[in-house]
């Protein structure tokens, strides 16, 4: 169960000339939700943007499942299991809800199984169900968030990383979300979710991560960190 | 009345090319938000690429379609990566700048090696005796063929793989890479099908008018009042642009000089500029 699917070392980048991310590594095991936490501005998505391969690394290398990804292409990434539910849901929004969850299982791996996983999704969020030809577009932000989510799944992810999927959400979506992400790491799972909503995450998380200014400043389960002092001055207001 | 009908047949049969001629650069406007200034060079490319094949190997601009299709795909691909890769995330100056250049070129070295003297494709399929009116066979075949590839395009966008992440490419490009699409190759793919539509419906348009290396640019800009007027970004309103200007400049020549048609044309283009910019069946 402990086996490290995701492994960054050492990780160094930025934009231009200016250097974002300093020295970070950071691990994603096999079967757990993991967790970054982090203000505006302390270099998660940045992170995110290297995992994911759309932006180049100074320096440092980013291991998925052994397998040194540093270089390998974003699309390529997607294809070998690292998939991405991006911020701002990134739905396609003149294709159908259908469309978007297909899209989803468009990578060779996933296209197989694509049946199953959109069985699998249409379970968890049955809502989807009666709205699979509407347009994307037109669905209220909690129903793309689980358009943006099913998709994600539809890809066979062997990580999911999940962009601060409750931002821009009301409250109870909020709740809503938090469900998801629970009842997804009680099938197996493996996730990897930076968020803003920290006192709902650490209470889920298996392992988290806090950055700030581009620096892994402190990491420990989740119960451990909402303790601390500084995490709860910080991020919790209390 | 014979006059009309007649008119109406022909606007009908050459709409339906110009509009082909027209999805074409609405395709590589709204994947990859490129306005192709080389859109006429290449028309005109598919002109002299189906003269070529129709006199050196005596094909019928009707088979040879299909070389000129597979020809501009690979073209198109090429110029993509040439002249386009590298400023495709630049703002739309460098790009504009870029296909413009590529249509210089292409001119330039046609003129070079063609002239501007007139040539025609004299099919000599004769007339068809349509509702009471003689129409050319090359006409009413251009008119077919170009519903034929814009029917195949929409079957293509919309029910393959492929198809589908082009589509997915024109609304998100970053997400399309987050589903695993080589958006890279799907860039140099849109504009290699733009290219080969282009030249396809040059090569179709080459049946029925005579041409020069000059000529595309009449049907560029017949192309880009069709995307105005239909909406850019909107394949379906590509082709009603194309059936109204086709209808329009063979309506009208009934009652007025051939010398007006442009006037008129750009007539419609300033207005519907002004009042409805999004196009007849654009979108906001």
């Amino acid at each position: 169960m402990s086996e490290v699917v995701l492994k960054v070392e050492n990780l160094e980048t930025g934009y231009g000339e200016v250097q974002i991310l300093w020295d970070v590594s950071i691990e994603v095991k096999r079967g757990q939700l993991t967790t970054i936490i982090g203000s505006n501005g302390s270099g998660k998505t940045t992170l995110l943007r290297a995992i994911t391969g759309v932006i180049p690394v100074w320096s440092g290398r980013i291991l998925f499942e052994g397998e040194d990804i540093t270089r390998v292409p974003a699309y390529r990434r997607t294809e070998m299991g690292l998939v991405m539910v991006p911020e701002g849901r990134m739905l396609f929004p003149e294709m159908t809800v259908l469309e978007n969850l297909e899209m989803g299982a468009y990578n060779k791996r996933a296209r197989s199984r694509m049946k199953e996983s959109l069985e699998f999704v249409l379970e968890l969020f049955p809502r989807l169900k009666e709205r699979l030809h509407q347009k994307a577009g037109t669905m209220s932000g909690g129903e793309q968030q689980m358009v943006a989510l099913g998709r994600g799944l539809m890809a066979s992810p062997k990580l999911l990383i999940l962009d601060e999927p409750s931002l821009g959400l009301a409250p109870k979506l909020v709740i809503e979300v938090f469900e998801i992400i629970k009842r997804l790491r009680e099938q197996g799972i493996t996730m990897l979710l930076v968020e803003q909503n920290v006192h709902l995450s650490l209470m889920l998380t298996d392992w988290a991560y806090v950055m700030a200014e581009g620096r892994i400043v402190m990491e420990g389960t989740g119960a451990e960190l909402e303790r601390s002092d500084e995490v709860r001055k910080a991020y919790l207001g209390v | 009345m014979e006059a009309f009908v007649s008119a109406l047949l022909n606007g009908v049969l050459l709409g339906l090319a110009y509009g082909l001629a027209a999805i074409g650069l609405n395709l590589i406007w709204g994947v990859m938000k490129v306005i192709n200034l080389s859109h006429g060079a290449f028309i005109a490319l598919g002109m002299f690429a189906s003269y070529f094949l129709f006199h050196s190997f005596g094909l019928s601009p009707f088979v040879s379609v299909i070389l000129v299709l597979a020809l501009g795909l690979v073209v198109g691909m090429v110029a993509y990566f040439i002249a386009l890769h590298r400023v495709i995330s630049a703002p739309e100056l460098s790009t504009l700048l870029s296909t413009y250049s590529l249509s210089l070129i292409i001119i330039g070295v046609g003129t070079f090696v063609f002239t501007t003297n007139p040539r025609a494709i004299d099919v000599g399929l004769g007339s068809l005796h349509v509702l009471g009116t003689y129409i050319p066979a090359a006409k009413v075949l251009t008119g077919v063929y170009s519903l034929i590839f814009t029917v195949l395009l929409y079957i293509f966008l919309y029910k393959t793989w492929t198809g589908k992440a082009i589509r997915a490419v024109s609304m998100n490009r970053v997400a399309a890479e987050f589903m695993g699409v080589n958006t890279t190759f799907i860039l140099s793919l849109s504009f290699g099908i733009g290219i080969a539509l282009a030249m396809v419906a040059g090569a179709l348009i080459a049946s029925v008018f005579p041409f020069t290396i000059l000529s595309g640019g009449v049907y560029e800009l017949k192309s880009f009042v069709i995307c105005v007027l239909g909406g850019l970004g909107s394949p379906l309103g590509a082709l009603v642009g194309g059936l109204v200007l086709g209808l329009l400049e063979n309506v009208l020549t009934l009652k007025m000089s051939v010398g007006y048609v442009p006037f008129i044309e750009f007539l419609i283009l300033v207005v519907i500029l002004l009042v409805k910019p999004s196009g007849l069946l654009g979108k906001e």
